[in-house]
């Protein structure tokens, strides 16, 4: 045991990303250190009754009861599908171990008993915690009652963090329990049926009845001793260990026929969105920044019109922003392939561009009957965001695509949120020019000649770059020629 | 077909490749020797212009791959699994290849159709993507794109490494067949001298970054490299 946990600490530290990405550590750490906080904050709010104030619903002021009736929603919410998303199976670096002279079994065990100490988990027995000491007081609680419950929540909390071992391999179950949850919390939100009561119910148990936690215990035991079985039975290099492969199909892209010579290279981008999981996260996830707009909507009292315009920017440029802020790193594997074949270069930016401005132009047409329900000033606004993106801001992307040099491994088994490295500052630097410089535009001349013509200037600058757009690429390739070979010896570079 | 003048590649100070004076004739098969790091890989990427060298230059066909990219029509190389698109399918990938040197899809798999052995059923037709292939079957794949649209300058790292004893043998006649063309030139390098001297006309040995012999094969070569390899 004691040789694991020494591996451990030297994959940790002895790790590339602890010599090169310090930054991304720390801010890891930090993002803990806040959710930390911000935990013992919500705690402490729920417990004192906060939330009841809030919500203000006076037949609910005991917030032990709001918990324990809430309680099936977070469950499953929060410890199920969220655990899902955010946690990767331990097993899949032990591959090395198999060979050495340690028993299957102990490092079945190991890897296993390693997650007790994971964040997730630590964090939600954090909340717990607080969140009790925060409640109790000896008129209104009996102690020993209260730890009971206490205690039968942690065995349910380590019971989901087994069986989300044991589902990591099974997509469809997460699907499903999503699926139910998003009706459970509808029906719940438009006031057709809560199952409140229910949950209320059975999680108040645990407090009345002190031997109830048997139930729990008896649960994690059987479900800790089937996910051994799971991996006992499937750890071996050729089944449980190795990665899901997926199974390949031709598919008709024929349509893209229509773009000539682009079609190309178009065709194999829409195949990487549709292949690699990495690649299909950040194209999906541009597609929910679509509805940014929203937040800002009838907020321009509060706001100003500004605010509003800087939500359309986002919502018809969230492709850019996201997806191809990360061009051509998404070419990196085999970027030396694409640099000897008989294409200019300017022509495979080109054709960079172009996916760009088909992710603008589909966002563009997804949100003006969105917007522009609300009326005909969300639809110019709207208009004039998209066509500065199409005009302006995608050769911003692109050009500072130039210097972004971040590898990306499409193969990995890492969800998009686990690896750091989606998030590259550089990235997230440069949309700040991007947003700044037509809000200022628009905030200056809508001041004066109000909103219609603010939106047009807005709108005619990114005419204008859609005009020039081959003097503009021709300036942009000078810069790729130049980054060129520090871009292939970067993306040469293991992790 | 190439001249290569005064090429070094320095990385701080180490110089990996000098060589003052190379020209590889149009149609000669070229085998590159040397032990690990005699910088025959670094020599292939300043070919194809994948690093900046120090100082030189190299011309194909007259073009300095530096300042022009017209040399990309009529080169084609594989180096390693950075020439290959790990998303696509076999297919797709010969296509997508295809389609950039303006060979149609019916040409592609006409010009496919001579590879089925070297291919042994476990490539085309297939269910999987490029990344869940063997090693050894990426290699294929690799190299045969290399070959499509007639290309007149080839330029192929460690081709033999990871195949099996049937496509080592295959992939030499390939090889073979293709220095037969007229006005078709091969780079191969290799660590194995039996291979690279069974299909090359002309062997060039690097060490440290120079060029220590540069011999027309005869029946005496492969010794005369064993003798050289034996001594270190």
């Amino acid at each position: 045991m004691i040789q694991l946990i020494k591996l451990e600490y030297k994959s940790f530290f002895r790790s590339a990303t602890l010599g090169g990405k310090i930054a991304a550590k720390i801010f890891m750490w930090l993002s803990y250190i806040y959710i930390f906080f911000m935990t013992i904050g919500l705690a402490f709010v729920h417990g004192s009754g906060g939330a009841a104030f809030i919500k203000q619903e006076a037949d609910v002021e005991n917030p032990f009861l709001l918990l324990n009736s809430n309680m099936l929603f977070y469950i499953f919410a929060f410890w199920v599908v969220g655990r899902y998303f955010g946690q990767a199976t331990p097993i899949i670096n032990m591959k090395p171990l198999l060979l050495l002279r340690i028993k299957r079994d102990k490092i079945i065990r190991f890897s296993l008993n390693k997650t007790i100490f994971s964040f997730f988990n630590l964090i939600s027995i954090l909340y717990l915690l607080v969140f009790s000491l925060t409640i109790y007081s000896p008129e209104k609680f009996d102690l020993t009652q209260l730890i009971f419950w206490n205690l039968s929540m942690y065995l349910i909390l380590y019971i989901t963090n087994f069986l989300n071992i044991y589902l990591n391999k099974k997509d469809r179950v997460v699907i499903v329990l999503g699926v139910i949850l998003a009706i459970v919390y509808a029906l719940d939100f438009f006031q057709i049926f809560s199952f409140n009561p229910i949950s209320e119910w059975i999680f108040y148990m645990f407090y009345e009845d002190k031997i109830l936690v048997i139930i729990p215990l008896i649960i994690l035991a059987f479900t800790y001793y089937r996910v051994i079985q799971f991996f006992k039975n499937n750890f071996f290099i050729d089944t449980g260990l190795r990665k899901k492969v997926m199974e390949a199909k031709q598919d008709n892209l024929d349509f893209l026929n229509r773009f000539g010579d682009m079609s190309t290279f178009l065709r194999n981008d829409f195949r990487l969105i549709k292949r690699s999981k990495r690649a299909r996260t950040t194209a999906l996830m541009s597609l929910l920044f679509i509805l940014y707009g929203l937040i800002f909507l009838g907020t321009q009292d509060l706001l100003g019109d500004t605010m509003l315009f800087f939500g359309y920017l986002f919502s018809t440029g969230g492709f850019i922003f996201t997806f191809c802020a990360l061009v051509p790193s998404w070419d990196s594997q085999h970027y030396p392939f694409m640099m000897c074949q008989n294409i200019k270069y300017v022509d495979y930016i080109k054709s960079k561009w172009y996916l760009g401005s088909f992710g603008v132009i589909i966002a563009t047409i997804i949100a003006l009957p969105i917007y522009g329900f609300f009326g005909s000033y969300h639809l110019i606004a709207v208009l004039s965001c998209g066509l500065f993106n199409l005009g302006v801001n995608s050769y911003l992307t692109l050009w500072a695509g130039a210097f972004t040099k971040v590898k990306i491994d499409l193969n990995s088994f890492k969800n998009a949120m686990g690896n750091s490295k989606a998030f590259n500052s550089k990235t997230l630097l440069l949309t700040l020019p991007q947003m700044v410089l037509p809000l200022v535009l628009y905030w200056a001349v809508s001041t004066f000649f109000g909103h219609t013509i603010g939106c047009v200037s807005v709108g005619s600058i990114g005419i204008l770059g859609i005009l020039f757009k081959d003097l503009v690429l021709n300036i942009i390739i000078k810069t790729y020629k130049i980054e060129k070979y520090s871009t292939i010896s970067a993306y040469k570079e293991t992790n | 077909m190439i001249k290569i003048r005064n090429i070094t590649k320095t990385y701080s100070k180490e110089t990996v490749l000098k060589i003052d004076y190379l020209d590889i004739n149009s149609g000669q098969t070229f085998g590159l020797v040397g032990n690990n790091g005699a910088g025959k890989t670094t020599l292939f990427s300043a070919l194809l212009d994948l690093i900046k060298p120090t100082t030189g230059e190299v011309l194909i066909n007259g073009i300095n791959v530096r300042t022009s990219e017209d040399w990309k029509s009529f080169t084609s190389a594989f180096l390693d699994e950075s020439f290959l698109i790990s998303y696509l399918m076999p297919e797709e990938y010969f296509y997508f290849v295809g389609e950039l040197r303006n060979f149609s899809k019916k040409q592609v798999d006409e010009f496919l159709k001579q590879f089925e052995d070297l291919f042994n059923g476990e490539i085309l037709g297939g269910k999987k993507f490029i990344r869940d292939l063997s090693k050894g079957n990426q290699k294929k794949v690799g190299i045969v794109a290399a070959l499509i649209g007639d290309p007149e300058v080839i330029i192929l790292d460690e081709p033999f490494a990871n195949l099996d004893p049937t496509t080592q043998i295959r992939l030499k006649k390939i090889i073979k067949t293709l220095s037969q063309k007229v006005g078709v030139t091969v780079l191969v390098s290799s660590h194995d001298l039996q291979d690279v001297t069974e299909v090359s006309d002309r062997i060039v040995l690097l060490e440290k970054g120079l060029v220590i012999k540069d011999i027309k094969k005869t029946k005496k070569t492969l010794q005369d490299l064993e003798t050289y390899f034996n001594k270190e």
